[in-house]
């Protein structure tokens, strides 16, 4: 499948509540070279990107980082294993799935 | 310095962020595509998913006007219109993608390939160097 | 001389920018109508184009990324797409300009009508851009393009009321004129000082130049000496037509009255010099602008680009500028006035000039491609207080244009 199909989606815990959209996936580079999916990343608020300010590595103008760290304020990672299900309607995460930062080194 | 084969394990990688719509370099840093979508393995939809089997991983880098159209405009690209590149092509990411191979070994350059082959290299001049 | 050939790239991309054709009749009918009450906004441009072409050129350096490259990357397909076509067009429209003017100024010294140079000024920038080596393109042009230092000179020459002429630098709107002509104006020497094109070309021509870390220093010196002598340029037409025109009440509508004061100034060796000026400078233009058209698209779908390769190696790339210049002479083949055409790229200005000009700041502060040469808290500064004036100006042109039935 397409990246591009899972970004955006909306996810969904076990009660229905929706708690925001897929604005990245995050992979890991295994011993092989291989890229494998650690989880997605999820922003409660906005479908809009981060332009690179979830990364320590980009900080600055503070005004510019500040207003996109505002739109995605709460955002949070989900490991894969806690995807449940994907449907047409979106992504359901199991049952007391975990919430974790999602800013990158 | 001797490239490396294929990116720094336990690195870890943002695909929106990072990977799509990257510049892609061949071995000798000339330019291939810019990344228009990524192909994951294929996710079931509608049935529960298995806690324990193995994650996705990203299969090709994807490139075509039928991908990039798809982003454009919205729709589904026709699966036989995606010009892929390998993932075990890839060497580094970093400010660009970086490849193993040659451009010229990739279906994903073959426009590149025809408008040399049939325009601009038969304009008198086309195959030198300028002076 | 060296020294000089060092700095080429700077000032070839500031004569596209401040003195290219549309610019130099703007700046004389700026001058003819207000004095040099808008010299401030050139000032204000040197200051905003010097702040991000010297970014530009340092990500470009520092990374190896040329600015459409990073475009791409941090604003997505679509955004990307958005500005890849409203810069496209300024491209075109401009590279239209300018091979119509390097037809007027062969008008100028012949007589001859100008639609017989249009293909034969449109071939030549071909051949250019085919066969030249950059560093040759950029060395003839911009140094050529400095003999249109003869306008300061005839400021001189003209011996004016220099206390007088002073107090003309005191923004105001004159009372032959309504306040949204003068706006209409200032944006119109705004945009022309930061058009996008002049970044596309100086980061893409750090890259033909194969600028690294190391050529920070001449990075600088090319934004440094390049585009501040591209204000003075367009401020010293400017003041030649205050000087001249203004008094006589004299419309500009076309070239001559351009160079109509630095003829009576300096006679007929002046007049030489600003002829080969003139054709230096919108030479030059229309080769920075048909560079840009294919490195802007070369960069977008991420083709293969650049002179330091052979042209069969960047086969997409030469054929984009091939097919722009075809449509350069078939537009100035149906009759239409070459300057007319630039007055629009003010409305693409106002989409090209923001989603430019915001990756760009950003990735200059992006420590993954800049390591520690990273954007400093002044800079900044700086660049935030642009983006606002850039945002606030492409928000009031389209309304100014209309407004004003474009300045008239």
């Amino acid at each position: 499948m397409l990246l591009t199909e899972l970004l955006r989606m909306r996810v969904v815990e076990v009660d229905g509540t929706e708690v925001g959209r897929v604005v990245d996936a995050r992979f890991r580079i295994d011993a092989q070279g291989g890229a494998r999916l650690v989880g997605l990343i999820v922003s409660p608020h906005t479908r809009a990107p981060f332009l690179g300010y979830e990364r320590a590595a980009l900080d600055e103008p503070l005004v510019l980082d500040r207003f996109l760290r505002w739109l995605h304020r709460g955002s949070f990672l989900v490991d894969w294993p806690d995807v449940r299900r994907l449907d047409d309607d979106g992504l359901h995460l199991r049952e007391g799935y975990e919430r974790r930062p999602s800013t990158l080194p | 310095m001797i490239p490396r084969p294929h990116p720094e394990p336990g690195r870890l990688v943002d695909a929106e962020f990072q990977v799509l719509d990257r510049q892609v370099l061949d071995r000798n840093g000339e330019p291939v595509v810019t990344v228009d979508d990524v192909e994951i393995t294929d996710i079931p939809r509608g049935v529960e998913l298995d806690p324990d089997a193995d994650a996705p991983v990203i299969e090709n880098l994807l490139s075509g006007s039928a991908v990039l159209g798809t982003r454009l405009f919205g729709g589904r690209p026709p699966e036989s219109r995606w010009q892929r590149i390998r993932w075990s092509h890839v060497t580094e990411i970093g400010t660009a993608v970086e490849l193993n191979t040659t451009a010229d070994r990739l279906d994903a350059s073959w426009t590149e390939r025809w408008v040399r082959n049939h325009l601009i290299g038969r304009i008198p001049g086309g195959r030198h160097a300028p002076d | 001389m060296k020294r000089l050939f060092a700095v080429a790239l700077g000032i070839l991309t500031a004569i596209g920018g401040f003195v290219d054709i549309g610019d130099l009749v703007t700046n004389a009918v700026v001058g003819s109508r207000f004095g040099l009450g808008l010299a401030w906004v050139t000032v204000l441009g040197v200051v905003g184009i010097c702040l991000y072409a010297n970014m530009s050129g340092r990500v470009a350096a520092v990374s190896g990324r040329a600015t459409f490259e990073i475009i791409r990357e941090r604003l997505g397909a679509r955004a990307g797409m958005a500005n890849l076509a409203a810069s496209f067009l300024i491209n075109l429209m401009t590279m239209t300009a300018e091979i119509g003017g390097v037809a007027l100024v062969f008008q100028l010294v012949t007589g001859i009508d100008p639609l017989l140079w249009v293909p034969l000024a449109a071939f030549g920038v071909w051949i250019v851009v085919w066969r030249a080596k950059f560093s040759a393109l950029e060395n003839a042009t911009g140094l050529l393009g400095l003999s249109l230092i003869v306008f300061a000179v005839a400021v001189f020459l003209l011996q004016p009321d220099w206390g007088h002429l002073g107090m003309q630098l005191i923004p105001r709107i004159p009372e032959s004129e309504s306040g949204s002509t003068y706006w209409y104006y200032a944006i119109a020497l705004f945009g022309a000082a930061m058009t996008p094109y002049e970044v596309f070309f100086f980061s893409s021509g750090g890259i033909e130049e194969g600028w690294t870390v190391k050529d920070l220093g001449q990075t600088r010196a090319n934004v440094l000496v390049g585009f501040p002598l591209g204000g003075i340029l367009s401020i010293a037409i400017a003041a030649c037509a205050t000087l001249v025109l203004l008094p006589q009440a004299i419309d500009v509508t076309s070239l001559s009255q351009v160079v109509l004061p630095v003829v009576q100034a300096g006679g007929t060796i002046a007049f030489g010099f600003v002829v080969v000026g003139i054709a230096a400078a919108t030479f030059g233009a229309a080769l920075e602008t048909t560079l840009s058209s294919g490195y802007t698209l070369a960069q977008y779908f991420g083709w293969s680009w650049g002179k330091f390769r052979r042209p069969a190696r960047a086969a997409r790339f030469h054929l984009i500028m091939l097919i722009g210049l075809v449509i350069a002479v078939l537009v100035l083949l149906t009759g239409v006035d070459p300057i007319a055409v630039t007055e629009f790229s003010v409305v693409f200005s106002a989409i090209a000039l923001p989603l430019t000009y915001i990756p760009i700041l950003i990735v200059a502060n992006d420590r993954q491609y800049m390591g520690r040469h990273v954007n400093g808290k002044l800079v900044n500064a700086l660049g935030l207080v642009f983006l606002v004036v850039i945002v606030a100006a492409s928000v009031a042109a389209i309304p100014l244009m209309i407004i004003t039935g474009a300045g008239q």
